[in-house]
């Protein structure tokens, strides 16, 4: 069991980090004013190769695997947390043509998705709730060789910045009546619909879709008819989870350096309140979390790479972490005392940044479930 | 255009110079446990040349006189796109100071042989002497420019060079072999892609010791440097806070002397 | 090393376009006080076409000796030619010192030539001084100004420095007695370097707050539109960008993008001139990596002058508008 990093991942971090810190902070005031995503990035993001992180170099990327993703979305993460949020719901989208499409899918979209063309999306939740995915009523009719969408898909992130979309729609009943199709932006009676409006993560694109009587080709489906469960599944339990978790990761570690710095600035009788014990505690607890965060997220990555079944890992990672973020932010607010509350301060944004990852992906209690349920599996009385 | 050759020097991590201390007897900076960076300098060098490249073809090679552990930073030159590098390592090279070091890096340039452009940074972080530039072209026999902002092949492998001088600029034609230095107005270093950093995992680092420079011991480390340390200080980098008094004459006066000190007006 | 050798100081006459830089006048001062000492003459060297009446100067400030070569082949800065007369110079006169400025062109042609010469050179001295035996104590700074260190060249000459404009100081121009000597110059035929195209004269233009060079910052203290222009001129003046804290911006007299802070910028200029303000923590944070920084308040209380280099406990009303007539004539002189 080894803890430390490679030189390769060494030189991976320190490449994102440069780039992040240069290229995301003076577009940061744009993102929280106008919630938009600064699209003139995508490209230079698609030059150092994070677009194409887990995309094969015979589709344009780099293949360098899960743990170096994490990595990348952490870093970025620190910088701003709406990239990671935006990037890992395009490496969801790559994740489910790589693993479920066929050659000449693969051959069209991964590449344009890997040079940054275009953000990808993964389009799973409707209204009716992400939660329940066999319950969603956006249909897919098979009439003659085309299916036939109807319906509405929310809450997606990039769904205004992509030229094709990942749909899940429902094409009969149970867990076998759900299936995955590629729709190109253009096609006839699929439409964007309203910009949603989030309190955090702000310059993460997130939006809905609308399917009115759109035609979508036999030849667009991704996997068989009735594959679209485990596509869906695949890709949040694996790519999704993982993604969300390394974002609230990067947020976790800005929280902790900007109390670091706050803590040995701000004087109060006469010394950095940094030497304050109360304060040290609370600085120890943000520590600790920060220290489990990542070795839920790279342990977990770790085994998605070895080829390992890693759902319980992956839903371990995301539901703590996120939750780690948001107490490690409200903790650092009253360390910050009155400057934790102002606009002016990055604390704040960290705060709702965290807290905006925690339902994203899937929430904490769809993820504990699964874990309390493999957890008690080997007590299970046969 | 057939070979390009970028000095490249590791220096101690600005991040972490508040760790420096100085050692009391032997009067040396200690520079245990700060991590190294390429000389940011030598980032826009390296940058230029392989912009040259992918215009005019040829090969970047890495050259750099600098201990073994540097080898990392050394790779992250050949992550940014360089074909190779070669680091010239001997205990005989320590202590050199900038006279030493171009004979070293001069040996290194014709180890490596059949260049056309020497490129360097200005000057390192840490040394700061700005005088390598000119010292490794004399040792080579070949012209040099200094504080070089704007680079262009013209026909044949003919270069246009601009030069930042105080208030302005010279345009100079040069032909190849030259030795040159710039300054970071010239370009944006490009960002270390992925596929770079898995690249430069098979490329190639040579490393040379004098054994195989063969340059002579007089001519270099502690010995062959004419210049030699006579004091070192560090200063803490606290606010001078110095109040000028006097006269409103008295203090413009002082102002403006201070202003030209800072190097804002020319004299 | 030959101890039948002089004394002799020599400073390096830089001039463009019959212009002679301050520095070579300071060096000169400097010179005039390291012969002296050591029982020396001074001499200047000044190169250029047409330029021989630069000498009457030079030797007003102190030079003993001006060498005179004056060739069209000479007229631009070039750095071989110019290496290769210095050279010749050197090695026929042998002094013992040799300054020279460290501007662009010096910083060019002093390491050329000490390499030439085989002798040791110093880098942007900020003070020279002669130990008990007479040599040459050269003081510079490294680690971005963290370090000084004292160097010397024991066994080699000349000892060569180059020097930082404004580190030492003219003497007072007077009538002194001087000679000029003209120098043959006969350039070899071999590669005398790159040619040049063209020579361009460029006034700084405003730089965008992150990049700029120098920021002129101005808070609540300036008191109105009208002050604020002030700051503007001084800004122009220097090739320097406006900055502000967030009462100037409310009050209209700056803009939200000129606002250097916590929400604002962050700028970290070779200069930070500062008027009318307080210095509140999350201006500061914006600001305290200026590389050097002069504060003007009048209020001798306001905590900004802990974080300045330069203090002026002056209303900047008094300061500015002659500071900024002084600047204009220095700089009105080229």
């Amino acid at each position: 069991m080894e803890f430390a990093f490679t030189e390769r991942e060494e030189m991976l971090r320190k490449a994102v980090r440069e780039f992040a810190e240069a290229e995301i902070p003076p577009r940061m005031e744009a993102m929280e004013e106008t919630g938009e995503f600064p699209m003139d990035l995508l490209k230079p993001m698609a030059q150092v190769g994070i677009t194409g992180i887990i995309t094969p170099p015979e589709f344009g990327g780099v293949g360098m695997g899960y743990l170096a993703r994490t990595i990348v979305l952490e870093e970025l993460g620190r910088v701003c947390g709406a990239f990671p949020m935006a990037l890992q719901v395009h490496h969801m989208a790559c994740a489910a043509l790589n693993d479920f499409g066929t050659d000449e899918q693969k051959k069209k979209y991964l590449p344009r998705l890997a040079a940054g063309e275009t953000m990808g999306v993964t389009a799973i939740t409707d209204p009716s709730g992400g939660s329940d995915l066999i319950g969603m009523k956006t249909v897919a009719e098979l009439k003659g060789d085309k299916y036939i969408l109807n319906g509405r898909k929310c809450f997606i992130t990039n769904s205004h910045l992509a030229d094709f979309w990942i749909v899940i729609a429902k094409t009969g009943e149970g867990a076998k009546g759900l299936s995955a199709f590629i729709v190109d932006k253009d096609t006839p009676g699929a439409k964007l619909g309203r910009k949603e409006n989030k309190f955090g993560l702000r310059g993460a694109n997130t939006g809905e879709l609308v399917f009115d009587n759109c035609e979508v080709s036999k030849e667009n489906l991704i996997g068989q008819e009735g594959e679209g469960l485990s596509v869906a599944l695949k890709t949040i339990s694996e790519t999704g989870r993982t993604g969300m978790a390394a974002t609230a990761l990067g947020i976790l570690q800005a929280v902790y350096e900007e109390t670091g710095k706050f803590a040995n600035e701000r004087v109060l009788y006469g010394k950095p309140i940094g030497t304050l014990q109360a304060i040290q505690f609370l600085v120890a607890e943000i520590y600790t979390q920060l220290d489990i965060c990542r070795l839920l997220n790279y342990r977990a990555s770790w085994m998605k790479d070895q080829g390992m079944r890693c759902d319980t890992e992956t839903g371990m990672a995301k539901y703590y972490t996120c939750n780690a973020a948001v107490e490690a932010a409200k903790k650092a607010i009253e360390i910050h005392g009155s400057y934790g509350i102002m606009k002016e301060y990055a604390i704040q944004r960290l705060f709702r940044d965290a807290m905006v990852t925690v339902p994203a992906g899937g929430t904490a209690e769809v993820a504990k479930a699964g874990i309390g349920r493999a957890a008690l599996a080997p007590f299970k009385k046969r | 255009m057939n070979r390009i050759i970028v000095c490249v020097k590791p220096v101690p991590d600005p991040k972490h110079w508040d760790k420096l201390s100085m050692d009391p007897e032997t009067k040396t900076l200690k520079r245990e446990g700060i991590p190294n960076i390429m000389n940011p300098l030598d980032k826009h060098a390296l940058e230029a040349a392989l912009a040259l490249r992918e215009s005019h073809g040829g090969e970047v090679v890495l050259l750099s006189m600098a201990p073994p552990f540097a080898k990392t930073t050394i790779r992250e030159g050949l992550a940014m796109g360089a074909d190779r590098a070669v680091i010239l390592s001997d205990r005989v090279f320590s202590g050199s100071d900038s006279l030493a070091t171009a004979e070293i890096l001069a040996a290194g340039c014709r180890w490596i042989g059949d260049f056309d452009i020497v490129l360097c940074g200005n000057q390192s972080i840490d040394g700061s002497t700005a005088q390598v530039c000119s010292q490794l072209a004399e040792m080579l026999d070949l012209p040099n420019v200094m504080h070089v902002t704007g680079l262009e092949e013209s026909a044949g492998d003919n270069l246009i060079i601009t030069q930042k001088i105080e208030n302005g600029y010279v345009k100079l034609a040069s032909g190849v072999p030259v030795v040159l230095s710039v300054r970071k107005e010239i370009n944006k270093p490009r960002y270390t892609s992925f596929a770079g950093i898995l690249a430069a995992e098979s490329k190639e680092i040579t490393m040379l010791s004098n054994k195989d420079l063969c340059v002579d011991l007089e001519r270099i480390g502690l010995v062959g440097s004419l210049t030699k340390m006579a004091g070192l200080e560090v200063r803490k980098s606290e606010r001078k806070k110095e109040k000028l008094e006097g006269t409103i004459d008295d203090i413009v006066e002082k102002l403006v002397e201070r202003i030209y000190q800072y190097g804002v007006i020319e004299g | 090393m030959d101890k039948k050798r002089n004394r002799d100081v020599w400073v390096f006459a830089e001039q463009r376009n019959s212009e002679l830089h301050d520095v070579s006048l300071e060096l000169l001062g400097k010179a005039r006080e390291l012969a002296d000492r050591a029982g020396g003459k001074i001499a200047a060297v000044l190169m250029g076409c047409q330029i021989r009446g630069i000498s009457r100067t030079l030797i007003n400030h102190g030079a003993d000796t001006v060498y005179v070569a004056d060739d069209p082949e000479l007229e631009n800065y070039r750095l071989l030619p110019y290496t290769h007369v210095f050279e010749n110079l050197i090695k026929e006169h042998k002094p013992d010192i040799v300054l020279v400025g460290a501007t662009a062109m010096g910083v060019e042609l002093a390491p050329r030539l000490a390499a030439r010469l085989r002798t040791g050179l110093s880098a942007h001295c900020i003070d020279l001084k002669l130990d008990e035996r007479g040599d040459l104590l050269q003081v510079v700074p490294g680690w971005g100004g963290g370090i000084v260190a004292t160097i010397a060249c024991p066994d080699h000459r000349p000892q060569m420095s180059t020097v930082m404009p404004g580190a030492m100081r003219a003497l007072m121009q007077e009538e002194r007695k001087g000679k000029v000597e003209d120098v043959p110059v006969d350039l070899p035929d071999s590669n005398m370097g790159p040619e040049i195209l063209e020579i361009e004269r460029v006034v700084a233009g405003e730089q965008p707050l992150e990049k700029a060079d120098v920021v002129v910052a101005g808070g609540w203290g300036v008191g109105n539109e009208e002050n604020w222009e002030l700051l503007e001129e001084l800004a122009r003046l220097l090739g320097g960008t406006v900055g502000a804290t967030r009462p100037p911006v409310d009050e209209g007299w700056a803009r939200e993008g000129q606002m250097i802070g916590q929400s604002g910028k962050t700028v970290r200029p070779t200069l930070y001139i500062g008027a009318g303000i307080s210095g509140a923590m999350h201006h500061v944070v914006g600001m305290d990596q200026s590389k050097h920084i002069i504060n003007i308040n009048s209020n001798p209380d306001a905590d900004i002058f802990e974080t300045s280099d330069v203090i002026v406990t002056e209303d900047f009303k008094k300061i500015l508008p002659p500071l900024i007539e002084k600047i204009k004539s220095r700089i009105g002189k080229r």
